[in-house]
């Protein structure tokens, strides 16, 4: 049952497999790409290689986001298309079904996950690192795989929702939005929205792993 | 004898304008039962509601000796159901499809199912997007019919197909009925189709079951008849009347279950029968819906 699941979302999603497998293999190696030439005692350009590495580190998270939205909502696709009369027939509890989707959805996000991890390994490889640089290639690996399955959890749990839920999620963000412009209105700085997307994004929130330093190669 | 389906007072409101009240069908086991209405008279939603697929406003669901939905997996492991619209994962191969379907039903029959990708004439490797609305319909019946199920739910499932597809596809599934003892519920809004296949008939019509009758009763001795000097006032008839209807020199009575040695009763009541004509399954059935429409007065 779930190597079936498994074949009917490779074939749904192979695409986005295979580009999100070539981007997270790439992103990697351009940290290497900035970093050649590297010399120990140019302190200058060792900081600036640092820097540059840390901003392509950034790219990492927001693979992560991206491919946790695309697979999230991929993998309930085909069956939304058919308003789920399908999937309803076949003799399995929802529970289950819910549960056959998100192991095949999470099989096939070890895929970009793995080519992320080779990319880290081939580019910790590939550069010189002066004395006191050290690559983190396994530690970003882990990282990335749990921020992808992380925001595949949430997407998928929304994209799982009744219609109802959904309304009542939109709602609720139209309430923030609303109460913010109101306060804003009347001179408050209460900063709701922004007060929401700091609790998101700083821990505990779920958002939490995506923020903080993405670097491959650090001190 | 049992019942493969059986609802008890079951209703069920969508929106403001459509309203299931009081359902009670009967579907016995073994049977073929017909579940005839016009477009929109509730016919989708009561299988939705058979299927787990809508929960009712009231009363109590009974399919294969469980109860909906509280039984529903097992029900559905015993259970084909082919919806109004079927929609299968268009980016699948034929062949993908037929494994994605077995891989949940424990009894499907791969070599019934190639058997029938043959008769069928079904590619194996072409995508479902590229098949035609007949060739969707049929595999959705390969599908259904490999399960080996003890309960097909079939809703319109000629609805669109061409006369050759329809032709196919029901001798298949006359094919699976000859095979076995299994149970088919098949709603349709084309009387003549159902005509030829079903031993049993339901009546649905604005969410009402107006009659559930075996197909012979409901196909014998449905007649017109013209009557002059008709009685006001009727009392026991040895038929049914269906539907009763004045003229300006007469009046035209639609009855069931019409015997020759009947037109006694009407000598008895003073009347005179001018004329008595046949009507075929299509004109009963329109006359019965005409009468279920009339405005109790």
């Amino acid at each position: 049952m779930f190597r079936q699941v498994l074949t009917q979302q490779w074939v749904s999603l192979r695409s986005a497999v295979l580009v999100f497998v070539v981007i997270s293999f790439a992103v990697p190696l351009l940290t290497v790409v900035y970093g050649g030439g590297l010399n120990a005692g140019d302190l200058a350009r060792v900081a600036q290689w640092l820097d540059s590495s840390e901003r392509i580190g950034l790219l990492i998270p927001g693979i992560a986001l991206l491919l946790g939205v695309v697979f999230g909502l991929g993998v309930w696709a085909p069956d939304q298309v058919g308003k789920h009369v399908y999937s309803l027939a076949l003799p399995v509890p929802r529970w289950r079904y819910a549960l056959l989707r998100f192991g095949a959805g999470t099989v096939l996000l070890a895929a970009p996950v793995a080519a992320l991890g080779l990319g880290s390994f081939v580019a910790a490889w590939a550069v010189t690192l002066p004395t006191g640089l050290h690559a983190y290639p396994a530690q970003l690996t882990f990282r990335f795989a749990l921020a992808s399955l992380v925001c595949f959890a949430m997407v998928f749990a929304l994209a799982s929702a009744t219609k109802r839920v959904a309304l009542w999620l939109l709602g609720g963000i139209g309430g923030v939005l609303l109460a913010d412009l109101l306060l804003s209105a009347f001179g408050s700085d209460a900063e709701v929205t922004a007060k929401v997307i700091t609790a998101l994004v700083t821990f505990p929130g779920p958002l939490s792993i995506l923020t903080g330093r993405w670097a491959l190669f650090d001190v | 004898m049992t019942n493969a389906i059986e609802t008890w007072d079951l209703c069920y409101r969508a929106g403001k304008t459509f309203e299931l009240r009081d359902l009670a069908l009967k579907v016995r086991e073994g049977s073929i039962y017909g579940f005839l209405g016009p477009n929109g008279a509730g016919k989708t939603t009561t299988i939705k509601l058979l299927m787990g697929m809508l929960r009712p406003d009231s009363g109590q669901i009974g399919v294969l000796g469980g109860k909906v939905p509280r039984d529903m997996s097992r029900i559905l492991a015993e259970v084909g159901y082919v919806p109004e619209r079927p929609h299968l994962y268009p980016f699948l191969t034929v062949e993908q499809a037929i494994n994605f379907h077995a891989a949940f039903f424990a009894g499907f029959d791969m070599p019934y199912a190639a058997e029938l990708l043959d008769s069928f004439n079904l590619p194996r490797e072409h995508r479902l997007s590229a098949l035609s609305k007949g060739e969707m319909g049929k595999l959705h019946m390969l599908l259904v019919l490999a399960q080996r199920p003890r309960l097909l739910v079939l809703d319109e499932p000629t609805d669109g197909l061409d006369p050759v597809v329809r032709r196919d596809v029901l001798s298949a599934l006359l094919d699976f009925c000859s095979q076995g003892s299994a149970t088919v519920f098949i709603s349709s809004h084309l009387v003549h189709e159902l005509e030829r296949i079903c031993d049993w008939v339901g009546v649905l019509d604005r969410g009402r079951l107006v009659a559930e009758l075996p197909m012979h009763a409901f196909k014998s001795g449905i007649k017109r008849i013209r009557v002059e000097n008709p009685p006001s006032l009727i009392g026991d008839t040895p038929f049914v009347l269906v539907a009763r209807e004045t003229t300006t020199m007469d009046e035209i009575w639609v009855v069931r279950g019409w015997q020759p040695p009947m037109v006694q009763w009407f000598e008895g009541t003073g009347a005179h029968v001018k004329e008595i004509v046949d009507l075929d399954l299509e004109e009963g059935f329109v006359e019965l819906l005409r009468a279920a429409r009339v405005p109790a007065a």
